[in-house]
């Protein structure tokens, strides 16, 4: 039943969770914040009596960490549940692909519901864990390299992660992509930390 | 100038300051109050009741006296302790409390008044007339008695918080906390050292003691020195620790910027402190002796006085000939004559009542006597002294006063531990059940010796964290022995509370009239309810209590111990951010589209939803509302509903359960479908709304109320992982994943027929509470429902949240010719008053399913959260329903409230027969209706009744309708 009409009409554009066509970016001292509108998010959560799978050949992390492989990241997300992340794949039906890797579990597709924000050091592994006692009520230890969390920030929920030492990625609601983005960038910017 | 060689302040830099537009000059390591000195100034401030004139009183936080404003305009800081104040270039500060000026204080008429004006004088004087408190009592006394005042625009500077871990925190770095901390440092505990002081040493700056034969600030820099070294240890300079909280978390401010002309980033950090254990190490407050007139200026602690001299180099003398007394009850006033002659400062005489009392140095002692009275209205200038009932009087501008030393258990005590009395330290001592994780080190646990404290300080480090204690240095070790004078008896007004104007007869007084209980005396006179919490006082006062009932101070008492230890400000406490930035806005996909079409928007919780869309024209809201309405009743109409909850439930036993969330049932609902489903709380009362749509066999999509979603989400997490862990069920939201947009009126299917990609749109292929999975505008994925909030034909289509805007503009742009109207959320709640849709004001925790008609939907045939409570006898015989009401007079405006009555009834609790929910004007039946409950509803269709609103005296009369004011049946919304 296609209708000729639609052929004419052009696609529809998406919008970043900050609200622009393009993601945001911007620079305080030794940090780099980037907003990642192309990374595809689907929860997975295998169901009773299922073996845990391994999508993609990462291997779900325990409680309190994140794996990654190439362009795909694991994080702990709650008790028998997991995020699967991958860069770039945004416009796929990655959820579908996640199903297809760890058929008979539970997948939703995550994506658009979430601002994914990187945040880079020039200056290693320190302005960063000074970042981070200025936002988050956790000790350092908790957010070394490998570790995730799920927690507070600017009276929101998130994920921080650490994938190394010079960088970090928060999650948050992508509703309250503008907070979180006000209480990072305004955190980052008192500390103007320098290369 | 009475600057005297030596101290810690660098002398080859100059800063420039004023106080009350004079210009002063002092040096960096000065406080205000030590520049102040330095320059002669004496009267510094005015008393809280009676405008005494006042002078700096100690060298510290405990300071009663010399509170400034601190800067002007917009960073006006009153009630500013001068003591605490490190000196910058520039620094401008201002008297209080006086008018016109400080040295004529035109309110002093207060003191020559203060026989009418003793403890308890607003209780007895205010009463009557009793609406003259508000409107003229109360101000007056606000203006005659106060303190600083605030500027009256925004604080222009940052502040902000954050959040801090370690094994231990040291509070305080004096002798005690920097041995503890080299004990932890080196131990390799990670270690945070807070001091409140810009420079670390505590007590161990202002005395002349000699730390392995050096002197003590020598010791102290190196210390600090290795400290810097160690990257576990974080030393918190300017930063005081200001409240012990529940699981060793600790509340500090940091005043990061406080001593600059300017902050250069933010002014002050609020660190919340995790700490596994925790050392209080801070220090000991002087007491003071009451006795005739002691508050002049020129009066001041004796340990304050020899701190002057030891750290800042200055005496409060105003010219080198004023000459200097000390009066004492115990050996340490006689340490700091003995400092101030070291010093060259001379020393006229040492008072001391102790008969026994012997010289520390070359001075006159008068043992056996006590100080019974002074002269000098603005600075002091002579003393009385009193011996075997022979009084003598002494020239003299300055004195030392020392009465012992009081621990400082505040923080030990903010878990309601009470300080014990302790006889040979005739002090209180920290509690026995001290907040979890702590311990008290150094004089705060009464070791006040430089020997006892560095020891107590490391070996309780090396306790805690099971090391051994750092090596240390030295020191003298004399114990203090101090038996206190309380006060010293006589005619004159002698001052306990000198930030409160307490005076020893005020506390008679309470006594007299029944005060017994320390806390009642607390409040009758007001004795430690002043910002400094009546540090230099309370002790003193429980002293003079316990004299006066014959108990001992043990049995006295002490007051409850809170936080904060020092003041600290509100900016800091709410944690930096202020205006549309204090917490979190939620955005709507379609937020840019609102924003483009000129939307009003409405906070809901923490989402900015638009409320309507006003076109050029319009010039009430209401014709706003009423065309947005009309136009979804027309033709069709667009609002986001994305603020909705939606919760996709996995797995083999979703069905299972969500027939034990709803109260109806969804394990039967087919796939493709949807159903309104009602959840209730425990107690049997109704919850939360929604609908809830079967994708897959396993998958469901639960959708909540804006304003429950949270709540639902987490107590559905409970529910799975807590109540029934045994039920195979996955959950997660995504309520921000799709943008969600109700496409409602009878064109909404020829508007939505314009934007599937080849789907079958009909009537037969989407019925009514039907769901489908489909891609529109050339593939983006979407979810479409078939549901109704409006009673018109009506869908809800969902796009991953990227989309949004798009979708919206889109539809915007097609249905132009089909009349579409983006409508808020004004339009959205007419339009589902008119169909009888229950909402928040209806579902608001106090009514029941039966209340709102929906009493058969609890299953009976299964179990769920409240169904079995739903069914309590006092529930099912609540005989209030949910009706329409609608007004009589098309003209009348029926208040939401407002309670309804029978006619003719009396308007008093006992006839209530119900309440309105929620009201509107209909621009559909051309007038004012409403929702309620009203008492055997079900059975008064068509009879009319009255919605009283006593407040505000309205009254309308309303008939009793079907809460469905348009198409009862339903053909339009399945058409």
């Amino acid at each position: 039943m296609a209708d000729p009409t639609l052929a004419a009409t052009p696609r529809l554009i998406p919008l970043c969770a900050l609200g622009g066509e393009i993601p945001r970016q911007t620079s305080f001292g030794a940090l780099t914040l980037i907003e990642r509108p192309d990374v595809a998010l689907a929860s997975l959560a295998p169901r009773g009596g299922m073996a845990t799978p391994a999508p993609f050949g990462l291997t779900l992390p325990q409680p309190g960490r994140c794996a990654s492989a190439g362009d795909m990241t694991a994080l702990w997300s709650g008790p028998g549940q997991w995020m699967i992340a991958a860069d770039g794949q945004a416009d796929t039906d990655f959820a579908a692909a996640v199903q297809a890797q760890a058929p008979g579990a539970s997948v939703t597709d995550q994506t658009d519901g979430w601002v994914w924000i990187d945040i880079a050091s020039a200056a290693r592994g320190a302005p960063l864990d000074r970042l981070l006692e200025k936002l988050v009520n956790l000790p350092p230890a908790a957010l070394q390299p490998g570790r995730a969390a799920r927690t507070g920030l600017h009276h929101l929920g998130v994920f921080v992660m650490r994938q190394g030492a010079d960088r970090l990625a928060v999650l948050g609601m992508r509703s309250a992509a503008g907070s979180l983005w006000h209480a990072l960038t305004q955190a980052a910017q008192r500390l103007e930390t320098r290369p | 100038m009475t600057r005297i060689p030596g101290g810690l302040v660098d002398r080859s830099r100059t800063l420039s300051f004023t106080f009350d537009g004079t210009r002063y000059e002092g040096h960096p390591g000065d406080t205000l109050a030590s520049a102040l000195m330095a320059n002669g100034v004496r009267l510094v401030g005015r008393s809280f009741k009676y405008h005494r004139p006042r002078g700096i009183f100690s060298a510290g936080s405990e300071e009663p006296n010399a509170l400034v404003t601190l800067r002007s305009g917009a960073r006006a800081e009153p009630n500013t302790r001068a003591t605490c104040v490190e000196l910058y270039d520039g620094l401008a500060a201002t008297s209080q409390n006086r008018w016109p000026c400080l040295d004529f204080d035109a309110l002093a008429v207060n003191d020559i008044a203060s026989p009418f004006l003793a403890a308890g004088f607003y209780y007895k004087t205010f009463m009557w007339p009793k609406p003259f408190w508000e409107k003229l009592y109360e101000p007056l006394i606000r203006r005659a008695a106060g303190l600083g005042a605030l500027g009256r625009d925004p604080d222009p500077d940052a502040y902000d918080k954050g959040f801090l871990h370690c094994d231990l925190l040291v509070i305080g770095g004096g002798a005690a906390g920097l041995a503890a901390a080299l004990t932890a440092g080196r131990a390799g505990a990670s270690v945070i050292l807070a001091d409140e002081d810009f420079r670390l040493g505590g007590r161990l700056l202002m005395e002349s003691h000699l730390l392995d034969d050096g002197p003590a600030a020598a010791w102290v820099a190196a210390a600090e020195a290795d400290l810097d070294t160690m990257p576990n240890v974080r030393i918190l300079r300017r930063t005081t620790v200001f409240g012990s909280y529940d699981h060793g978390i600790f509340g500090a401010i940091e005043r990061v910027g406080d001593h600059l002309p300017r902050p250069e980033t933010v002014r002050q950090t609020l660190w919340r402190i995790t700490a596994r254990h925790s050392i209080l190490a801070a220090g000991a407050t002087e007491r003071h002796i009451p006795f005739a007139d002691n508050d002049r200026p020129g009066i001041l602690l004796g340990g304050a006085l020899r701190a002057y001299v030891n750290r800042w180099g200055v005496t409060p003398q105003a010219r080198d000939s004023d000459r200097v007394a000390i009066f004492t009850d115990n050996d340490d006033g006689h340490r700091t004559a003995a400092d101030l002659v070291a010093r060259g400062v001379p020393v006229l005489a040492v008072i001391d009542p102790r008969r026994d009392a012997r010289r520390f140095g070359e001075y006159q002692l008068f043992s056996g006597a006590t100080v019974t009275g002074s002269t000098g209205r603005r600075s002091l200038t002579s003393i009385e002294i009193t011996r075997d009932g022979r009084s003598d009087v002494l020239e003299c501008a300055v004195l030392g006063v020392s009465g012992g030393w009081n621990p400082n258990v505040h923080l030990a005590s903010h878990h309601r531990g009470r300080p014990q009395w302790s006889q040979a330290h005739q002090a209180f001592l920290p509690p026995a059940d001290l907040p979890p994780g702590m311990a008290v080190a150094g004089a705060a646990a009464g070791h006040g010796s430089p020997h006892a404290a560095l020891r107590s300080g490391a070996q309780t480090a090396a306790r805690l964290l099971d090391c051994s204690a750092a090596l240390l240095p030295h020191a003298e070790d004399a114990p203090l022995c101090q038996l206190p004078l309380w006060h010293v008896p006589g005619r004159g007004r002698a001052w306990v509370d000198f930030q409160s104007d307490v005076t020893v007869k005020d506390i008679a007084l309470a006594h007299r009239e029944n005060m017994r209980s320390v806390e009642h005396l607390k409040r009758w006179t007001t004795l430690g309810m002043a910002t400094d919490q009546g540090k230099t006082a309370n002790v003193t006062a429980l002293g003079v209590m316990a004299e006066l009932t014959g108990a001992s101070v043990a049995q006295t008492g002490t007051t409850v111990f809170r936080p904060p230890y020092t003041p600290v400000a509100l900016a800091a406490l709410g944690g930096g951010d202020s205006g549309m930035t204090f917490r979190p806005t939620r955005l709507t996909p379609t937020h840019g589209f609102a924003v483009a079409h000129g939307a009003r928007l409405v906070e809901a919780g923490q989402w900015m939803r638009a409320q309507m869309f006003p076109r050029a024209g319009e010039t009430h809201w209401r014709d706003t509302v009423d065309r947005e309405v009309m136009a979804v009743r027309a033709g069709v109409g667009l609002c986001d509903v994305t603020t909705l909850g939606k919760i996709d439930v996995q797995g083999a036993d979703a069905g299972a359960f969500l027939d034990r969330i709803y109260c109806n049932a969804m394990a039967s609902l087919r796939v493709g479908k949807v159903r309104y489903g009602l959840m209730l709380r425990e107690d049997g009362f109704a919850y939360d709304d929604g609908t809830c749509a079967r994708l897959a066999d396993t998958h469901y999509v639960v959708t909540t109320t804006t304003a429950n979603a949270g709540l639902v989400y987490s107590r559905m997490e409970f529910a799975r992982q807590c109540l029934w862990p045994d039920l195979d069920v996955q959950l997660i939201s995504t309520t921000d994943a799709w943008a969600q947009i109700a496409v409602a009126g009878p064109k909404s299917r020829a508007l939505l027929e314009r934007v599937v990609d080849g789907f079958d749109m009909s009537n037969a292929a989407v019925p009514f509470m039907s769901c489908a999975a489909l891609t529109v505008c050339g593939g983006v994925r979407a979810r479409l429902f078939r549901i109704s909030f409006s009673g018109e034909l009506a869908y809800e289509i969902a796009v991953p949240a990227r989309y949004g805007n798009a979708l919206m503009a889109r539809l915007a742009d097609l249905g132009q010719d089909l009349g579409v109207t983006p409508y808020g959320t004004e339009a959205l709640s007419v339009l589902r008053i008119e169909k009888g849709h229950a909402a928040a004001a209806e579902l608001n925790g106090q009514t029941t399913a039966q209340m709102v008609g929906m009493g058969r939907m609890v299953s009976t045939r299964k179990d769920s959260i409240g169904a079995v409570m739903s069914r309590r006898k006092g529930l099912v015989s609540d005989t209030r329903r949910l009706v329409g009401l609608r007004a009589i007079d098309p003209a009348a405006r029926i208040p939401a409230g407002a309670h309804l009555f029978a006619q003719g009834a009396a308007r008093v609790t006992a006839t209530d027969q119900g309440w309105v929910t929620s009201a509107c004007w209909s621009p559909h039946l051309k007038t004012p209706i409403a929702l309620g409950f009203l008492a055997d509803g079900a059975e008064r269709m068509g009879e009319t009744i009255v919605a009283a609103n006593p407040l505000e005296g309205d009254e309308v009369t309303l008939t009793v309708t079907s809460p469905h004011f348009i198409d009862p049946e339903g053909d339009r919304l399945r058409g």
